[in-house]
């Protein structure tokens, strides 16, 4: 009853020992090259490259960015080069990308950074772009959808990164999961124009105004009205950054406010960095950039903004926010989350950054 | 006869059962070659096994994954069993009408290098996100190289045993049942073997595009919602469900093929 031979026996047993031979081999080169990519100055410039992950496509969302960086703002600052890497509808998230060190900083939102800080994830929000929530559900004119009680029983296309703020939504509204059809969604909102879904996520600056453009006639609600009141575009680093790369955050915030100054002041240039420039291979419309680059300033820009300065804070906001992350689910508290610190050292030192 | 059966299964399930515990290896070595990915991303078998089996909260997650997995495994055995008909079919019908063969052959050699990822939206519009999308998805993953495999056993019909049924003025119908038939049989169970984790993937694939239900879109939502915990642990039972699908067909076909004699089948 020797079902399986000696030899056949024998010749299995080589081949497991040279496929764990080979990964004891894999595990030996992997430990050489087990850097931080937390920035290198063989540019010889003073903090060197740094990665910082985009949480969409390149549209005008990072006009800020792209004119810190075509204006030199990011180098006078110390930076040898700062690599925007686009996101997009199924991208790895900023945080998983802080934590595996492929990223120096991130835009990121509160309910996407707050379930990895429970995860156990060391970081914190450092600064946001956004001071109104830009997430809204777009629907067509002709069957609008005006409220988050009008999606039941509806189809609503929701991209994979958004899933999370989407159940936010709708459990701060008591809707239950069930009674919503979630559709997934790619970046292209075709889906909503051909009548395939009711409701589409996305950020009131942008699918309202391109879908309008190409002659769909459209409605939508924010869900900042609908109990979500939540930061948006936030700058997201490492605890490890915060403790010991305090100036080289300061000097990347100095930049990054520079830049979103320019931007705030400039919408037309903001858009055309985006189509001609950084977004290029995207093929972008100029106008429709444009309007999206003035919509955006509603969100950038706020009362207290004007005292305080862009991409601030004030502990009132962050408190709703953390209100807001409660009714979604997600307990954390203001220390955990947001470290506003650094930008307060930021403006203290450069009062006329403001 | 039992002896064969019994040495045929063993030969067949012993490297399968020793690539499984390497996949575990490999696995752990691979974390460890890359600490970079650390320990809230790149989570280890242990990690995994708590997870699911001895964490607090794993009769739930468990629960969550098994509900998901359900929903794939239908859509996967929809599309499977469309797909291995389907091939059937048309290389019986290829095998019949060699004129057949010749015009559509190179068709379907064609339509196999088109990419599903672009093929997919279209499907989805056509059959919509329901389950006839993801089965028509994964019936396409299945389909095109289990018809070029059976193609491949059909011809490989001994001349002289197709001659002597011609001979004995049998039909070409009569050919295809007593000879054609059974020795493709090796290749018929190797594509069914092959289309076992082909179906997955494409049951999978059409989850995250299309139905946005299953293991293939929780999988990919556990990404930006940081479960990376979740994740692993879906991974490694999409790979276990697989690997036992593949031994079972794998069981059955040494089963069969040990009627025709102990090397029935091997090269």
């Amino acid at each position: 009853m020797n079902s399986i031979d000696r030899r056949s026996f024998l010749r299995y047993s080589a081949l497991t020992g040279a496929a764990l031979g080979g990964a004891g081999l894999l595990a030996a080169c992997g430990g050489s090259s087990g850097s931080s990519s937390n920035g290198s100055t063989d540019d010889g410039s003073k903090y060197g490259k740094v990665a910082v992950q985009l949480s969409w496509l390149k549209n005008i969302e990072f006009a800020g960015e792209y004119f810190a960086d075509s204006k030199g703002y990011f180098k006078d600052a110390g930076f040898g080069a700062v690599d925007l890497i686009a996101g997009g509808a199924a991208s790895t998230s900023v945080e998983a990308g802080l934590d595996t060190g492929k990223v120096w900083i991130g835009l990121s939102a509160p309910q996407t950074t707050a379930p990895a800080i429970l995860e156990g994830l060391p970081a914190k929000i450092v600064g946001a772009t956004y001071q109104k929530n830009p997430f809204a559900i777009v629907s067509s004119a002709g069957k609008p959808i005006t409220s988050p009680a009008d999606m039941k029983g509806r189809k609503i296309g929701v991209q994979d990164t958004n899933q999370l703020i989407f159940s936010a939504l709708l459990a701060a509204n008591g809707i239950k999961p069930g009674e919503v059809t979630v559709v997934p969604a790619q970046f292209d909102p075709t889906p909503l124009a051909n009548g395939e879904v009711d409701g589409w996520v996305s950020y009131v600056t942008n699918e309202p105004i391109t879908l309008a453009a190409k002659g769909f006639a459209n409605s939508h609600f924010l869900f900042a009205d609908f109990g979500l009141p939540l930061v948006a575009e936030t700058l997201t680093v490492t605890q490890n950054t915060i403790d010991s790369e305090r100036d080289k955050l300061k000097a990347f915030l100095i930049a990054e406010i520079k830049g979103w100054k320019d931007a705030v002041a400039d919408p037309a240039e903001s858009a055309r960095l985006a189509v001609e420039v950084y977004g290029k291979d995207q093929k972008l419309e100029l106008g429709e950039q444009t309007k999206e680059a003035i919509a955006q300033n509603d969100l950038v820009v706020s009362a207290s903004t004007k005292t305080d300065g862009l991409l601030s804070m004030t502990d009132a906001l962050i408190e709703q926010n953390i209100a807001a992350l409660r009714t979604a689910k997600i307990d954390i508290k203001a220390e955990q989350l947001f470290d506003l610190s650094i930008l307060r050292e930021v403006y203290a030192e450069n009062p006329g950054l403001k | 006869m039992t002896t064969t059966v019994l040495r045929r299964i063993g030969r067949f399930l012993l490297p399968l059962a020793t690539s499984l515990i390497l996949l575990l290896v490999i696995w752990s070595l691979f974390l460890r070659a890359f600490p970079q990915i650390g320990p809230r991303v790149g989570k280890t078998p242990s990690d995994i096994w708590r997870y699911l089996v001895t964490a607090p909260g794993a009769a739930t997650a468990r629960q969550a994954i098994l509900d998901d997995l359900a929903i794939t495994l239908r859509d996967a055995t929809i599309g499977f069993t469309v797909g291995m008909l389907g091939a059937l079919a048309v290389a019986a019908l290829f095998v019949l009408f060699s004129a057949v063969q010749q015009t559509f052959m190179p068709v379907a050699m064609l339509l196999r290098s088109v990419p599903l990822v672009a093929l997919s939206p279209i499907v989805v519009l056509v059959f919509g996100r329901g389950t006839a999308g993801v089965a028509v998805l994964t019936a396409i993953v299945v389909f095109f190289p289990a018809l070029v495999m059976i193609m491949t056993g059909l011809r490989e019909a001994p001349r002289q045993a197709m001659e002597l049924v011609t001979a004995y003025g049998g039909t070409r119908w009569t050919r295809l049942r007593m000879v054609a038939v059974p020795a493709a049989l090796p290749s018929v169970f190797a594509a069914a073997r092959v289309s076992v984790p082909g179906a997955l993937i494409g049951a999978l694939l059409g989850e995250w595009l299309g139905s946005g239900t299953g293991l293939g879109a929780s999988l990919v939502r556990a990404i930006p919602m940081f479960q990376y915990n979740r994740l692993w642990a879906s991974i490694v039972v999409v790979t276990v469900v697989s690997v036992l699908l593949y031994a079972i067909v794998g069981v059955i076909e040494n089963l069969v093929l040990a009627r025709f004699g102990p090397s029935a089948g091997k090269a």
